[in-house]
This record gives C-alpha cells, sequence and structure tokens, in this order.
C-alpha cells in the first residue's frame, strides 16, 4: 500500500451496527472510554469525542412512501484533499500523507482548536487535559506496515474496505447501481475527493450531521489564501513606500531655528 | 537634556505608548509563528509554539490594559478632527509627499497621526474581541468563530503594515520626532514644522514647559 492514494469505502448498505470498528478503533489507538448515560439509542457515545475518533451513528428514519428505516452510519475523519484543517493548522501537526490521508503528529499540536472550527464535517476534537486536537488518521501507523485500518480488519461483513482511490471509487458506483433507488456515491465530488467514500442508501440530507454539500468554508479561504499572503504584500509595500518616499522627496526635516519663515527647496 | 527644549510629552503618556507598543509588536511577533509555518521558528526563542500560544495570549491580556489607557488618553487629542485644517492637511497630504509652500499650521497632532490612532484603536478593538472568541472557540457558535480568524487577520494586516509607516515617520522619515517619545524633550523648531498650533497654544495658555526656564510666563524667546 505505500505511497499510493487510498480510499477507505464504507458501503453502508452491508452494515449492521455491531460496532466493531469502533472498538478495534479504541484498541489500536489506546483510546480509554468513558460512562455514558442511556439516551434510549444504541448510539454510543452520543457523538465523537477526543477519544472516540469513529462512531457508528443510530438513525431511525421513515421515507415518503412511510417505510420505517433504520440506519447506520459510520462517522469520523474523511480525509479530505483540500483539507481545511491543514489548511489552518499553524504547527503542521495535521498534514497530508503519501497516502492522501490526513495524518495528525501529536507532539506538534498546540491545542489552538483552529481545526475545530474549520473542518466542514466537525471532526476534529479537544482534549483539555492534554491541550491537543484528536482526529482518526485513518490508522497510518498500520498503514505505513501495509496493514490494514483498526476499523476495517474488524469489520465482519465488508462494510468497510480500503485500496487504490481509483479502484475503490469504481467499485463505490458499480455498487450503487446494483443498490439502485437513492443509492448515491458520497465523498468523491467535492473538497476535491475525500479518501473516505460513503455507499449511501438513502439522500446524503437524510442522514444526521452529514453535510449535502461540504466545502472549505469561505471563512478559510478568505484567511489562507487572501489575507496571510496580503500581510507580507502590505508590509513590503509600506517598507518599500517609505524608501522610495526618503531617497525621493526626502525626510521632513525642522528648518533651521534662526531661518523659519523660508522653506528651503524641494 | 539640552536647555531650550521643550517637553512634548509626559512620563505617563510615554508608558503608555510603550505598554502598546512593546505588547503589539510580541503580538505580532508571536503571531506570525503561528500564521506562517515557516516562522514557527519564533516559537523556539520561547521553548516551542505551545508556549508560543501562551505568550501570544496572555501578552493579549496585557494589550487590552495598554488598548484601555491608551483609548482613554488620547480619544480627545488624536480622536476627533479639528477643522478646516485637518482637511487642507490632508488635501496636500501635509507636504509629505509632494512639495507644499504652507502646510496647515497643526496641533497635537496631524490628522495622519489622528488616522494612525483611530486605526490602532479601532482594529484593535477588533483584535481583542476576535482574539478572546478564538481563544474559547467553543463558547461562540461556529458560524461565528469561523469568521473571527480572518478579522483577526485582516486587523494583523493593517495594524502591522501601519507599524512600519510609524516607525518610518517616527524616526528617519521625519528627524526629531523619536525624543517626543524616547524623553519626551523635543526643540523649537521641530515644533514650529511640525505642530505649530499647538505650540502657539501652550504660550497662549502658558503651559509651555522649556527645559532650564520656570514654567510661567513662558512666552518664547
Amino acid at each position: 500500500m505505500k505511497g499510493i492514494e487510498l480510499v477507505k469505502l464504507i458501503d453502508t448498505s452491508l452494515c449492521t451496527a455491531c460496532r466493531g470498528c469502533q472498538v478495534a478503533c479504541k484498541q489500536w489507538n489506546e483510546l480509554p472510554a468513558f460512562r455514558t448515560h442511556n439516551s434510549g439509542s444504541y448510539q454510543n457515545p452520543p457523538d465523537l469525542q477526543w477519544n472516540t475518533w469513529t462512531l457508528i451513528r443510530f438513525q431511525e428514519y421513515e421515507d415518503a412512501k412511510g417505510n420505517f428505516k433504520w440506519l447506520f452510519r459510520k462517522d469520523g475523519c474523511m480525509h479530505c484533499t483540500d483539507a481545511a484543517c491543514v489548511k489552518v493548522c499553524p504547527s503542521g501537526a495535521l498534514h497530508h500523507t503519501t497516502f492522501g490521508t490526513v495524518g495528525i503528529q501529536k507532539e506538534k499540536c498546540i491545542g489552538c482548536k483552529e481545526c475545530v472550527a474549520a473542518c466542514p464535517f466537525n471532526i476534529p476534537r479537544y482534549d483539555r487535559a492534554t491541550d491537543k486536537v484528536t482526529k482518526c488518521d485513518l490508522c497510518y501507523s498500520r498503514l505505513r506496515d501495509s496493514l490494514s485500518p483498526a476499523c476495517i480488519k474488524s469489520c465482519p461483513t465488508g462494510a468497510l474496505t480500503i485500496g487504490a482511490k481509483d479502484t475503490m471509487i469504481r467499485k463505490a458506483h458499480a455498487r450503487v447501481k446494483v443498490l439502485g433507488g437513492d443509492a448515491n456515491v458520497y465523498g468523491d465530488k467535492f473538497v476535491d475527493g475525500t479518501h473516505v467514500v460513503y455507499v449511501l442508501t438513502e439522500k446524503p440530507g437524510v442522514y444526521d450531521v452529514l453535510p449535502v454539500k461540504p466545502h472549505v468554508p469561505l471563512s478559510v479561504m478568505a484567511w489562507k489564501d487572501l489575507l496571510k499572503p496580503l500581510s507580507l504584500v502590505a508590509v513590503g509595500g509600506v517598507l518599500a513606500a517609505s524608501f522610495l518616499h526618503y531617497i525621493i522627496h526626502g525626510p521632513k526635516t525642522p528648518d533651521d531655528a534662526d531661518n523659519q519663515t523660508k522653506e528651503g527647496g524641494a | 537634556m539640552k536647555k531650550g527644549l521643550i517637553k512634548a510629552t509626559d512620563a505617563f503618556e510615554r508608558i503608555v505608548h510603550w505598554s502598546l507598543a512593546i505588547s503589539c509588536l510580541i503580538l505580532c511577533f508571536t503571531g506570525l509563528g503561528m500564521m506562517f509555518q515557516s516562522f514557527n521558528f519564533i516559537g523556539d526563542l520561547m521553548g516551542g509554539l505551545k508556549s508560543l500560544k501562551y505568550v501570544h495570549n496572555f501578552t493579549g491580556l496585557f494589550f487590552i490594559l495598554a488598548l484601555i489607557f491608551t483609548i482613554r488618553m488620547w480619544w480627545r487629542e488624536a480622536g476627533i478632527f479639528s477643522m478646516p485644517e485637518d482637511l487642507e492637511w490632508m488635501l496636500c497630504a501635509g507636504g509629505y509627499l509632494w512639495h507644499v509652500d504652507h502646510p496647515p499650521k497643526m496641533g497635537k497632532y496631524n490628522p495622519g497621526q489622528k488616522m494612525f490612532f483611530l486605526t490602532v484603536a479601532f482594529f484593535g478593538v477588533i483584535m481583542v474581541i476576535t482574539g478572546l472568541v478564538m481563544w474559547f472557540p467553543f463558547s461562540f457558535p461556529v458560524g461565528l468563530t469561523r469568521w473571527m480568524y480572518p478579522l483577526h487577520a485582516l486587523g494583523f494586516v493593517v495594524i502591522f503594515a501601519f507599524f512600519f509607516v510609524h516607525l518610518y515617520l517616527g524616526t528617519i522619515g521625519s528627524p526629531g520626532s523619536l525624543p517626543a517619545m524616547l524623553h519626551g524633550w523635543v526643540t523649537r523648531a521641530w515644533l514650529v514644522k511640525q505642530h505649530a498650533k499647538w505650540l502657539e497654544e501652550m504660550e497662549e495658555k502658558g503651559t509651555l514647559e522649556v527645559y532650564g526656564e520656570e514654567k510661567k510666563g513662558a512666552h518664547g524667546h
């Protein structure tokens, strides 16, 4: 797998919500679990947390025809190609790996939380105790050694698979054709393509907290693509203008005390 | 101090000025360290980028104090334009850009300085508000938080660029100005050139302080 662009495919039509992936993720990444409360759903914990990088979302859904459906969606980092989090990260803790995934180097994180606000999928989570942000790194430590990520390794139904980007996207579209109906591929068409791609059985808008048209926020572009370079251009311009002013017009020097009435020639 | 120099600022003004200036500069350079990964090395001076973050945040608190004092101290003198001379001054750019025989006589602050003060005050407040939201982003809706970052960057663009204008005009661009903020005593020639109206006002009111002379009745010469 070394050096090739990967895509993890999540086929929601095959997911049985066993949550093996959720546990395997915690095990491999040595993430603790916290006591939670029964909220009337199997979805537990209720949301992603700094110690829960992937989560099966359980959703009870009734479609237009009155059919009841129980939807399962494995939530977690989408590993964007045009990743807002990487764009805003001041320290380089968040970075693109050779697999195309978004890695996170814990030691470099300074806990500024800028990625938390920037992420269009609301994935990074902040841990107050360590003053650091965490998220799924698609098991970089395993990919590096040609092993599949822990979640995929644990998946009993084949809902989770990983492989070369093009192959997986083709596979996703083929699967959608088989499923028919509202089934669709989610992930290959925005933020320059994510490295986690869904086969969704329902339209994206149906799913809880899944953005229909995710994009790098406009604010991030104004900030990083416009104002950031402008800050240096402005300073350069001012320095150049000051220098030119000094050598062309000259400084504004006080006249000699005895000779105040007459202006000296320019 | 040489005899005949005139007092332009008192110690309080200079302390407030330098409190704001130094905290602002620390904020600019630590901010640069976080804005550009190529400037991350600025963090090394402080034991890492994480320490730099704390230096930035806590200097920000000091900056808030300095900014409050700055605005309180200067808004009357430097925050309000006095017409018509300020308009005339602006129309001839104060004689800074092309030759002007007699630029209008200025009070304690010329419109350029006033604009600088207003810019610092306005964007200073913007930096404080956006900075505090960025420090505690989870206390605000994400749609709001997101726009604090570009606003903070915009404030930086303006303040950092203006800082260099200020640096130039406070030193080599206008010789004789720097002492006003170092020890506070300036030459009469400089005052006549830069702030003639202020000089006249001080002479009329008898508030003029000349080094080595009695304060009262200091009517020139």
